[in-house]
């Protein structure tokens, strides 16, 4: 049979961030794929350096598009390590319900790319338009619905009155219901499972060898989850489960990431029930004493890392990012080798990209 | 003089290209709001189809390098013509334009051939997206056309005759063949959508995987030709399922058959669009399986059935 060269990417329907895959197919079989990343790239490691650090808490939280709110997390977090801050127990509450709605809102809007991609238009319809539950309470919250501008160093610059904790308690049961009707589309209909099942598989022990983290591996049957492993913000005191499974296929994925929403509501109505008093942020000093700090979170795709270094001014020496994202792209080549081409963008979907986030 | 005017209000209006015309932009709109208001959207309004053509006839028309510009420009016409004679022979409010022995081997023939014009379009104008689109869609041909021819073959064989009329005038005597046949219905409502490549069997137009298939690089008013044909292919399709299987637009109530008939077109297309919001798309080979583990032999064995009754 002879050999054609497809090109996915960098403008594709099937991408909504560009990136480029060369996929070399025989007949819908695909050979082989070759991979090009770069195409929004900012250059913003280096703007880091030429700001300050209150400055750059606007930055970070520019990286991306759909974990905003993770990315200056991670940062103040490390920041506030250097700073030797201790940090009220309610703005770390409050940040960690940001973190939550954030990781509901990117799982649906994953739901419904998946759904389109497989050419199940209604559950994107259905997850689209359940998503802007999460988005409206987050817009409420902070005036924003991507951009959040919640944490500063030292706390948050948002706060929750009672009537309105209400008010968001009883959409969180709303969009409960919802996802029981998800669920139930992705357990029973045939449909959807013959374009999911056995997809995009990879092994455990891939896994482990890529370092893949998030979803992705949990859906491999890695128990892996730094909410839990390494308790940052208000997680060490919430009672949650670890969401795993073992098929490490696209419906695995799917799986997994629509019962962590589910989880992630069952956090954000012990959080927003447990609500503590007290102040909402403490005051940072410019200066940050000379250091490197690294910091961790759960972001919607798994662990991001951020690396900080101070040389005692009020700019970081070095900020490195390192996101969930770039474990994933690098199996995709692995995941990519053997499937039809009609399954392209089930892998690609699958994996849940963020290309913005891996560029930079 | 009469003969002359006459046959051109039948080539030009009815049932010829304007009545096809509205019931094609009509049949459009009721589908696209179906699915809209299942899906939870708001849909589009009643001129959205007429606006779509119009803006896309006065659109630039442009086509690769590498395409055949003769080819590409002559094939959404045969695929319009084939659907356009299709419709004279298929009655249409109790009155076909042509009746003869055969002609429901001829509608068929002539509703298969943009099936044929689709597939070369994608293999001639230049385009990886549009070759795979073009193989996918032969591909499928094969997958749905053979149950579905076999599907229509049901009725004929029973009624002993392969005139659409005359299928539908013996069922307004006995009883509507979708009761004899449910499970021939069954195929043939698949078969349909294959055909039609709606969702959830539009592969070779899957938007995800390789833009608009076959149509990728057709633009300008080559591309409203070709919405065009396959939008009355789907009117002209539904009108002969409705005289093969639901009974034309014969009843024994005192209604307009205008209405009887309009009514059950409707029913057709309403299942067609719940059908498209409910699963999502199969993948080639899946539907390869389908049609040839699933349809086919089902097909086979109703034939066979009706063919002992018949005896």
């Amino acid at each position: 049979m002879n050999r054609m060269t497809i090109p996915i990417g960098p403008q594709h329907p099937a991408l909504k961030e560009p990136l480029s895959f060369l996929l070399t197919v025989e007949g819908e079989r695909i050979v082989e794929g070759a991979l090009r990343i770069g195409y929004v790239h900012r250059g913003l490691e280096r703007i880091f350096q030429n700001r300050n650090y209150i400055q750059n808490v606007h930055v970070v939280e520019r990286v991306c598009g759909i974990c905003s709110h993770i990315h200056t997390t991670a940062y103040c977090q490390g920041v506030e390590a250097l700073l030797g801050l201790e940090i009220p127990p309610r703005a770390l509450c409050l940040r960690t319900l940001l973190c939550e709605l954030e990781r509901i809102h990117s799982h649906l809007l994953w739901l419904g790319v998946l759904a389109e991609h497989i050419g199940f238009t209604t559950i994107f319809m259905y997850a689209w338009r359940d998503r802007e539950i999460v988005l409206d309470i987050m817009e409420e919250l902070s005036g924003g619905r991507v951009a959040h501008a919640v944490n500063v160093i030292g706390g948050v610059r948002i706060d929750l009155d009672q009537e309105r904790v209400q008010s968001i308690l009883t959409r969180l049961d709303e969009l409960e219901q919802q996802i029981e009707t998800f669920l139930g589309v992705i357990e029973h209909e045939r449909t959807f499972q013959v374009r999911t099942r056995g997809v995009g598989h990879l092994s455990a022990e891939q896994v482990r060898r890529y370092c893949v983290v998030g979803p992705v591996a949990r859906a491999s049957g890695v128990d892996v989850d730094l909410r839990r492993d390494a308790p940052y913000a208000a997680y060490a005191g919430l009672d949650f489960r670890v969401i795993t499974a073992e098929e490490g296929d696209v419906w695995a994925r799917t799986m997994v990431r629509t019962l962590e929403v589910v989880e992630s509501l069952r956090i954000c109505r012990q959080l927003l029930r447990g609500l503590p008093g007290g102040p909402l942020s403490v005051r940072a000093a410019r200066r940050v004493p000379p250091g490197e700090v690294v910091s961790r979170c759960e972001a919607p795709r798994g662990e991001l890392i951020y690396y900080i270094r101070s040389d005692g001014s009020d700019r970081p020496a070095r900020i490195k990012i390192r996101t969930p994202t770039l474990t994933t792209l690098i199996t995709l080549p692995d995941q990519l080798r053997g499937v039809n081409t009609a399954d392209v963008p089930t892998v690609l979907s699958g994996v849940d990209l963020c290309i913005a986030c891996a560029d930079r | 003089m009469g003969d002359v005017l006459s046959a051109l209000f039948t080539l030009l209006v009815f049932p010829g290209f304007g009545f096809l015309f509205f019931c094609a932009l009509v049949f459009q709109w009721i589908d696209r709001q179906v699915a809209a208001r299942l899906q939870g959207r708001i849909g589009p309004p009643w001129f959205q189809p007429l606006a779509d053509f119009i803006k896309l006839m006065a659109k630039e028309d442009v086509l690769p390098a590498g395409a055949h510009q003769r080819a590409c420009a002559a094939l959404p016409m045969v695929s319009l013509a084939a659907v356009l004679t299709a419709a004279l022979v298929i009655p249409i409010n109790n009155h076909a334009t042509s009746v003869f022995e055969g002609d429901l081997i001829v509608a068929l023939f002539l509703l298969s051939l943009p099936a044929l014009a689709y597939f070369l379009a994608g293999w001639l104008s230049a385009s990886v997206f549009s070759v795979v689109g073009g193989s996918r869609a032969l591909l499928q041909y094969f997958a749905y056309e053979v149950p579905f021819l076999m599907a229509l073959g049901g009725p004929a064989i029973l009624c002993g005759s392969w005139s659409i009329s005359r299928i539908a005038a013996q069922q307004s005597q006995t009883v509507w063949m979708i009761v004899v046949q449910p499970v021939g219905f069954l195929l043939a409502f698949v078969g349909l959508i294959g055909k039609l490549k709606r969702s959830p069997f539009d592969i070779p137009k899957a938007k995800s995987e390789i833009g608009a298939g076959p149509l990728t690089e057709f633009s300008g008013r080559k591309l409203a030709l070709w919405n065009l044909s396959l939008d009355m292919k789907t009117v002209v399709s539904i009108f002969l399922l409705v005289n093969v299987f639901l009974g034309g637009s014969l009843t024994p109530f005192a209604v307009p058959a205008a209405l009887i008939f309009g009514v059950k077109a409707l029913l057709i297309l309403l299942a067609l669009s719940v059908t498209g919001v409910l699963y999502a798309r199969l993948r080639i080979d899946q539907l390869a399986i389908l049609g040839w583990r699933g349809l086919a032999p089902l097909a086979l064995v109703q034939t066979l059935i009706v063919i002992l009754m018949g005896v």
